[in-house]
């Protein structure tokens, strides 16, 4: 008979396909995270594998790979397999998590999926680690490089602080005979100051500067500055000019106030007043960094400190100063972070896990490459820990220590996407009405005040104060 | 019979299984979990009705209408372009030239480029002040344009990033025009008609299955576009390429919203269906086959 084989096949695509729906529906019963296994189990003779998930470039995942070998080398018992997803990391990692695939520990990034994971209880209080952790606490580590979901709940721990300096190439001030940035933050120059720099650097096809009258803004050859439209360079800017992107108290939309759109439309003006910083449209020719700099299509830029690796490499005479001040010197500190899964059976061997991926000794080659800074504080403070990685290397030019080392100590500012809740969502309101300022079509006040209420709307309040 | 019954099923197998596991049961899944209030991260998957589908409708969700009306922008420009150029093409390839199989295999030979390879070969392309295009245009002295970085000119630069890419739409038109019958020529010839009169009479009439075929897939490809957004624009400037699928996507992926993000799949999956059933519904007017009545 045909008919009971072709119903046996039809039953076995139906159950599949039901088996398909109850997995994805059931997931809640099975996530559920394994508290009891918390503690105490740290002794055991048994193998212990730990899965990890990264991103980066093969470089990058070097480090890693170091760090988990001292790591092994130190437990005997513990085997960590490390996982590195080059392309589209956040998707696969929401894929993972969607089939209770989920790692022990994890490269997380705030302005993605890390905070509305960590609403969900998906991570672990690294809080709890910190507190009783003889080796290392909040205060041994660098300033903002922590996140958390509230005070006092730490979801991740940042492997290696950036901040943002003036990268410069000094040829190009020596020929125009201008004084190059200061690199202490105390001499810092103005926003004006910066602007009359940058006109004098600005040169067209002529060889006319932005200074002169008949300069024509249609054929620059060089542009003096390069200030990118990225959140994470403007901010620098809205912080040092006393704004934010949301009020102290975390309840009003703070990119329509006098401070931030100031900030914003100074930002704006260097691109459609000044003609000194190539606009969005003109910055898609503007090469990375290190070869605008080299190839002085550009002659000063604000990037972050990882710039600097690129530029040892170009081989040309480059520095750092301060970034401009508008009102105080303050620079944004950004990084990802390691965050340790809550279904983790070893959370004791995956704190440890994460201590040996922060120490600096691992990845010494990415912070003598240029890449990275590290995140123990006493490599900034203890001076024989700072030479280690910034004396005699290309990456670390004169100015150096006081421009970055030292304005990330003391100047520092968290990321908007470590204390801004629903971040991501207010920026999809923001960034479309911004394309606007950049282009000169709309002032900073009209386009946040066009969006404000849309925002006010998305305002769900800070991380780091207790509500 | 029995027999036979058996190994049509155990080879047919492996196709209808994997129909069954990898397109039809998710798609099952998808439509219950655009039911639901599924988060990826959330512990709790709540039954939420039609809300999904309210929320979308009801007008609070801005993007949803803007990136719909984004896709049908980007719908009707793309398929008359593609259904135009790719005949032309194919017409010129029919030819009994010199070197024909070269040309064919020129014409072809973009669609074998790795999406994102040839998405950053356009964006070299289309720089609007080193890319190639505009500097070949102010040599002409012919007005210049932002290309993709223009809000008004952004949907139709797409277009022209995915013309590039019609290589296999050419294939299909070339096998339908080989399946002509010389006799047809032949005889317009005896009767002294021009190329004109070929084209008119045999040729295109004979090659509306494959026009038709060609047209419902090159709808319902533009329909789902997502790479052009996702590597080129990203959505921008000023959310004006925020194509319906990679709103979708950011929905899903990056919010996490799956139950959102698939109801806003089973409303792109319907309008496609719609659109095809209308092509399919005219098709009985203008498709002709051979050895048959017009059907």
């Amino acid at each position: 008979m045909s008919q009971p084989r072709k119903s046996v096949f039809i039953t076995l695509a139906l159950v599949l396909m039901l088996a398909a729906v109850l997995s994805a529906c059931s997931k809640s019963d099975t996530a559920s995270p394994d508290t009891s296994a918390s503690s105490g189990n740290s002794g055991s003779k048994e193998n212990i594998k730990l899965r990890m998930t990264v991103w980066g470039s093969p470089e990058e995942v070097a480090p890693y790979k170091k760090a988990i070998q001292n790591f092994e080398a130190k437990h005997p018992s513990v085997k960590v397999e490390l996982q590195h997803i080059a392309a589209d990391y956040d998707t696969k990692l929401t894929t993972m998590v969607a089939g209770n695939d989920v790692p022990d520990i994890a490269m997380m990034e705030s302005g993605t999926i890390a905070f509305p994971m960590a609403e969900q209880g998906k991570f672990y209080n690294l809080q709890e680690f910190l507190d009783t952790d003889a080796d290392i606490s909040p205060d041994t580590l660098v300033p903002n490089i922590t996140y958390s979901l509230e005070p006092g709940n730490v979801i991740g721990i940042g492997p290696g602080p950036e901040s943002f300096g003036l990268f410069y190439n000094e040829d190009i001030f020596k020929e125009a005979g201008v004084e190059p940035p200061p690199s202490n933050v105390a001499d810092a120059w103005t926003w004006d100051e910066f602007v009359e720099v940058a006109k004098k650097l600005t040169v067209d096809m002529n060889g006319k500067t932005a200074a002169d009258p008949d300069f024509d803004p249609a054929k620059i050859k060089q542009y003096g500055a390069n200030i990118s439209t990225w959140w994470g360079v403007y901010s620098n800017f809205i912080y040092s000019n006393g704004g934010d992107f949301i009020s102290a108290d975390g309840k009003t939309f703070g990119l329509n106030q006098p401070e931030a759109v100031e900030a914003l439309q100074k930002i704006s003006d260097l691109m459609n007043v000044h003609h000194v910083s190539p606009s969005p449209v003109q910055s898609k020719n503007i090469p990375a960094t290190n070869v605008a700099l080299q190839t002085k299509k550009v002659a000063m830029t604000v990037d972050g400190q990882w710039a600097s690796a690129g530029l040892a490499q170009s081989k040309f005479n480059f520095n750092v100063g301060v970034m401009p001040v508008m009102k105080e010197p303050v620079t944004t500190v950004v990084c990802g972070m390691f965050s340790i899964f809550k279904s983790t059976k070893h959370p004791q061997e995956t704190w440890e896990l994460l201590k040996a991926l922060l120490d600096p000794e691992a990845s010494i080659d990415m912070l003598t490459a240029g890449t990275w800074m590290p995140s123990p504080k006493d490599w900034y403070t203890d001076p024989a820990l700072l030479a280690k990685w910034t004396e005699n290397l290309d990456a670390r030019p004169s100015g150096y220590k006081e421009a970055i080392v030292d304005v990330i100590l003391t100047k520092g500012h968290q990321t908007p996407t470590g204390y801004v809740k629903n971040f991501n969502n207010i920026m999809d309101l923001v960034n479309p009405a911004l394309d606007k300022v950049w282009l000169g079509q709309q002032t900073a006040q009209e386009a946040m005040d066009s969006i404000a209420a849309k925002a006010q709307a998305q305002i769900k309040g800070r991380r780091d104060i207790k509500e | 019979m029995r027999k036979g019954m058996f190994y049509g099923l155990l080879f047919t197998a492996p196709a209808i299984l994997g129909f069954a596991i990898f397109t039809l049961g998710p798609m099952i899944a998808s439509l219950v979990l655009s039911l639901t209030d599924y988060n990826v991260f959330k512990e709790q998957t709540a039954f939420a009705g039609l809300d999904n589908y309210m929320r979308l409708f009801s007008g609070e969700d801005e993007l949803f209408y803007k990136s719909l009306g984004i896709t049908f922008y980007f719908v009707v420009l793309r398929v008359p372009a593609v259904i135009l150029l790719s005949f032309g093409i194919a017409l010129l390839l029919n030819l009994n030239v010199k070197g024909r199989a070269i040309f064919r295999t020129i014409i072809y030979l973009p669609s074998i480029v790795p999406a994102v390879a040839s998405a950053m070969i356009w964006m070299w392309l289309l720089n609007p002040d080193l890319g190639l295009i505009n500097s070949l245009l102010s040599r002409l002295h012919l007005p210049t344009s932002n290309w993709l970085y223009g809000e008004g000119s952004v949907i139709p630069s797409v277009v022209l990033t995915t013309l590039w890419g019609i290589g296999s739409t050419v294939i299909i038109f070339l096998a339908g025009l080989s399946g002509i019958p010389r006799q047809y020529y032949e005889a317009i010839e005896v009767d002294g008609g021009g190329w004109f009169r070929k084209l008119s009479h045999v040729t295109i009439p004979m090659v509306t299955p494959t026009i038709f075929f060609n047209t419902i897939m090159t709808i319902i490809g533009s329909f789902q576009v997502f790479n052009e957004a996702y590597i080129l624009t990203q959505g921008g400037p000023n959310n004006q390429s925020l194509f319906y699928v990679f709103y979708l996507w950011r929905t899903g992926f990056r919010d996490a919203e799956m139950g959102y993000a698939s109801a806003l799949a089973w409303i792109l999956f319907v309008i496609i269906l719609f659109f095809t059933f209308i092509v399919f519904r005219t098709s009985k007017s203008w498709v002709y086959y051979e050895g048959g009545d017009r059907t």
